[in-house]
């Protein structure tokens, strides 16, 4: 049987930053993917690292991502266009300025310094937006970058320091014996490695159950779509409207949010990403925030999904049974936290601890989770938007 | 007909294969609409879907209204269409089609996204034929992006459909029986052909037509290949080369070159829409799997295509629709056209080398496309490239989609129409991977571009607006 030190089942930007730390450290490490590299959630992002005011729990990885961020073109040799010119999330009428408001004092228990800015503020950061603009968190931190060239840096960097991807070649099961894992079983047979690392995103729910693992993932499909190039109008990570929007260094919009669907995937096969009329009403609300764009063109639509945790935040876990088992879950903001999540994941593949901050983000906190959560949050497949 | 077996149909294509499906099935009692996107704005024409225009549209197609008039006349069957009830709508993009399928479970009666520039709509239907008819292939050599040169489907439009055909001395490349046709009609409308170029020495559309070719005085310029379109603002000649090596450039003189090497067909809603698609090696192109009775992959909805076969599709189609087994038909003729797109592009790559431009859009050259390079706007800001074969270990393989995403050849305005199928046959020769080994870059909805203003919908539930979240959120009260 063919053997390496470590085995990374999913070749998206969480299983692919792992991999390349792992290999730069020394080990061997295969990385296998069912499908392509960096085909799913990885490549349809829209591009943000958030630093998570959101859930403050998360800010202090997101920090230390964000530092990574600003040497990632160096560190992997390769662009991947990140552009750190700060975020703003605004609000364009009177229910969404009182909902912001709220989400602020959330932002305020962070040690980022977001503040709360007016609509003058706004408007001077970003001249395009609608006069309607009432007032907005912004941070001149954060930043975002482009989710296909990173995703692919992170793969090239990795085969650069001799590691392996092996396409097309499906996880079946995790192979565990008196208590260690010892390999994969893949549709192409059997392969050996003490460690075996799983970023499969909402598959590695299925490939742990057989060991008894509850790894609580809702997989949900998200729509997006570019315009044609346009010349330069912002450079900040935005969020209004239920849409978060950005340009891309090409002159691209890039736009996402809206309903998202829940769905369930299996271990096998490529999850269908089908997109749907909504496309039209997200164009609607994107005219609405930026009216200059009324007579842009949409270019392409997509969609993708993402895997998400009961409280929404990154999920990390090394096992102490099995042994050399480690899983992880970017619960959907994982293009952002990768470049730490991979550091992290690395450390704990290979010296079991890490001296990254992911304490209250291991799977203890699901302990007395409710057999049935899926049901009980209303996420199953088929429920639209709860 | 029983009222339960009326079902609404709605045909997308007013080729003459889509327009006799129409009126075959609303003559069978159906409720049929038959949408086409002709006559384009001037704006979707400049686009280069579905025809390549280039860069020279004449200036009478900018009276929209009076064009859109000749445009109908030019079409007999649409009248007939329209006479016959059918609920015509020309003028319009069918951009999207929506059902309920794998993880998308809420769209209900499938849904036909339409716009036009007065309206957008979500068509709901029983059943969606896929008339959708052919494209222009147009592979890249220096000066492609000049005015005055266009594609032979967009030639033969203007000629016949728009008639505004504004060249006085045309270049055809290519003897492909479209090449014959357009000589034919550029003939009658008193326009000069100073020669059609075909690289081999045989002509391309058979014997016969060579004669008839001969017969209307056209010299043919066997063995000859072009190596660029000449002029600054406008084409104002074109160079040639022989393929057989010897080297020496000619010069000819001419006002527009006709690319008429083949076409290809118009596979991106099947393809958008999640159809199967298997590759055609005749046809060097990907096209939908049917059944005898046309029916793709995806249940009702069909795929009408000259490409596929030809009259005798339509009764299959309606028998189908109506719940009859269909025997297959004998396989459609072999026209054995890929062959023939590989040869002009292994040609002109050869004579031509690295540096001609593939990508209009993003103005990519064939060279950085197989190197791999990044686009220009990032300033040579990378460290070697890598190759585009991946799975070194296994089976040597290509994404097309890694590659448009990493040399965004096939990303920009025309949505890859231009550059897609050059790109599939540079990457076979230069890596010797079939084309059928090639996974083709996506498709993806709408497939046309189209300004946010025409397709922006202001019918956003209240329940939806109420509920808009821009990402799933934990509940509150848990
Ligand atoms: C529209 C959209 C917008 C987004 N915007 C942002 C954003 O702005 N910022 C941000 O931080 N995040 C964003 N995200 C989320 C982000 O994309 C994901 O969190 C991140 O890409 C997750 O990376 P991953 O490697 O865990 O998963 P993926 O990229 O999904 O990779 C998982 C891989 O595992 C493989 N796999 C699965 N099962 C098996 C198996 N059995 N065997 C072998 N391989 C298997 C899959 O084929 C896949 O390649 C967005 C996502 C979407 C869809």
């Amino acid at each position: 049987m063919e053997s390496f030190d470590v085995i990374v089942v999913g070749a998206g930007i969480v299983g692919l930053a792992t991999a390349y730390h792992a290999q730069k450290s020394g080990a061997r490490v295969l990385v296998l993917d069912k499908g392509a590299t960096g085909y799913e959630a990885s490549s349809r992002a829209t591009g943000y690292l958030s630093l998570r005011g959101e859930t403050p729990e998360e800010c202090a990885l997101a920090q230390v991502a964000e530092k990574l961020w600003d040497e990632l073109d160096e560190e992997l040799g390769y662009p991947t266009e990140w552009t750190q010119k700060g975020r703003l999330w605004a609000a364009i009428d009177d229910g969404e300025l009182a909902e912001l408001k709220a989400t602020f004092q959330s932002f305020q228990a962070t040690d980022i310094g977001f503040e709360f800015i007016d609509a003058k503020a706004c408007r001077d950061l970003i001249p395009a937006l609608t006069d309607k603009t009432l007032g907005g968190i912004y941070t001149p931190r954060a930043g975002h970058a482009n989710p296909q060239r990173t995703t692919q840096a992170f793969a090239w960097a990795f085969l650069d320091r001799g590691g392996e991807i092996r396409e097309h070649t499906p996880v079946l099961s995790v192979l565990e014996k008196g208590g260690a894992v010892h390999g994969v079983r893949t549709t192409r047979g059997d392969i050996h490695a003490g460690t075996v690392v799983l970023c499969a995103a909402s598959h590695t729910t299925k490939l742990l159950e057989p060991l008894g693992i509850v790894f609580p993932l809702a997989p949900v499909r998200l729509e997006a779509f570019v315009t044609a190039p346009l010349p330069p109008l912002f450079e900040e990570a935005f969020i209004a409207h239920g849409l978060a929007v950005r340009q891309t260094r090409r002159g691209n919009i890039h736009v996402n949010g809206g309903p998202f669907e829940w769905i369930d995937v299996d271990v096998t096969g490529e999850p269908a990403k089908p997109t749907t009329p909504l496309v039209r009403n997200i164009a609607q609300r994107l005219v609405e925030v930026f009216p200059v764009l009324r007579k842009a063109q949409m270019l392409r639509s997509w969609a993708g999904i993402v895997d998400i945790t009961p409280d929404t935040m990154t999920l990390i876990h090394s096992f102490d049974t099995p042994r050399g088992l480690v899983a992880a879950s970017a619960s959907g903001h994982g293009f952002g936290m990768a470049p730490a999540m991979g550091v992290a994941i690395a450390d704990l593949a290979l010296q079991g601890r890490t001296e990254l901050p992911i304490g209250d983000l291991t799977l203890d906190r699901f302990a007395s989770l409710p057999g049935d959560w899926r049901r009980a949050w209303n996420w199953q497949a088929g429920n639209i938007n709860t | 007909m029983t009222s339960s077996s009326v079902r609404r149909i709605a045909v997308v294509g007013a080729s003459d294969l889509g327009c006799s499906f129409a009126l075959a099935a609303r003559q069978a009692g159906h409720d049929v609409t038959l949408v086409d996107e002709h006559p384009q704005s001037l704006k979707q024409m400049s686009l280069d879907a579905p025809y390549f225009y280039g860069a020279a549209i004449p200036a009478a197609v900018l009276n929209e209204n009076a064009i859109a008039q000749v445009v109908l006349e030019s079409n007999p069957e649409i009248f007939e269409c329209f006479e016959a009830e059918v609920d015509v709508r020309v003028g319009t993009i069918a951009w999207g089609a929506f059902r309920n399928a794998p993880n998308s479970a809420h769209i209900g009666t499938p849904k036909l996204g339409l716009v036009s520039q007065d309206s957008n709509k979500l068509l709901e239907h029983d059943v969606l034929v896929l008339a959708t008819g052919a494209r222009d292939f147009v592979p890249s050599f220096a000066g492609w992006d000049l005015p005055g040169v266009f594609g032979v489907k967009a030639g033969l439009a203007l000629l016949d459909i728009y008639q505004c055909y504004e060249g006085k001395r045309t270049l055809v490349l290519g003897t492909s029986p479209e090449a014959v046709k357009f000589t034919r009609s550029a003939l009658a409308a008193g326009v000069e052909i100073v020669g059609m170029v075909e690289p081999t020495q045989h002509f391309a559309a058979g014997r016969l037509a060579a004669d008839e070719i001969a017969g209307l005085g056209v010299p043919v310029l066997y063995g000859r290949i072009i190596t660029a379109a000449e002029g600054k603002t406008a084409v104002n000649g074109a160079q040639l080369v022989p393929t057989n090596g010897s080297g020496t450039v000619e010069g000819l003189d001419c006002d527009t070159i006709c690319i008429a090497i083949g076409r290809l067909p118009n596979i991106e809603l099947p393809a958008a829409m999640g159809c199967q698609l298997r590759f055609d090696a005749s046809v060097g192109s990907w096209l939908p799997e049917t059944d005898a009775g046309g029916m793709t992959s995806a249940a009702g909805v069909y795929w009408l295509s000259r490409f596929t076969g030809g009259e005798e599709q339509v009764q299959a189609i309606l028998a189908s629709i109506g719940g009859d087994t269909v025997a297959p038909a004998a396989p459609a003729e072999s026209v054995a056209r890929a062959d023939y797109l590989q040869l002009w592009v292994d040609t002109l790559f050869q004579t031509g080398g690295s540096n001609v431009m593939l990508c209009q859009c993003e103005d990519v050259t064939r060279g950085a496309f197989l190197g791999l390079e990044p686009p220009r706007y990032l300033d040579g800001q990378l460290r070697h490239p890598q190759t585009p074969v991946t799975g070194r270990c296994g089976v040597p393989r290509i994404h097309q989609d890694q590659m448009k995403r990493m040399t965004r050849v096939g990303m920009g305005h025309c949505q890859g129409k231009r550059c897609r199928d050059e790109a599939a046959l540079l990457l076979s020769t230069r890596f010797g991977i079939g084309l059928e080994s090639i996974q083709p870059g996506s498709y993806r909805f709408p497939v046309r571009p189209l300004d946010l203003d025409l397709i922006a919908a202001g019918d956003e539930t209240p329940e939806m607006r109420e509920n808009w979240l821009y990402w799933p959120a934990a509940p509150e009260n848990l």
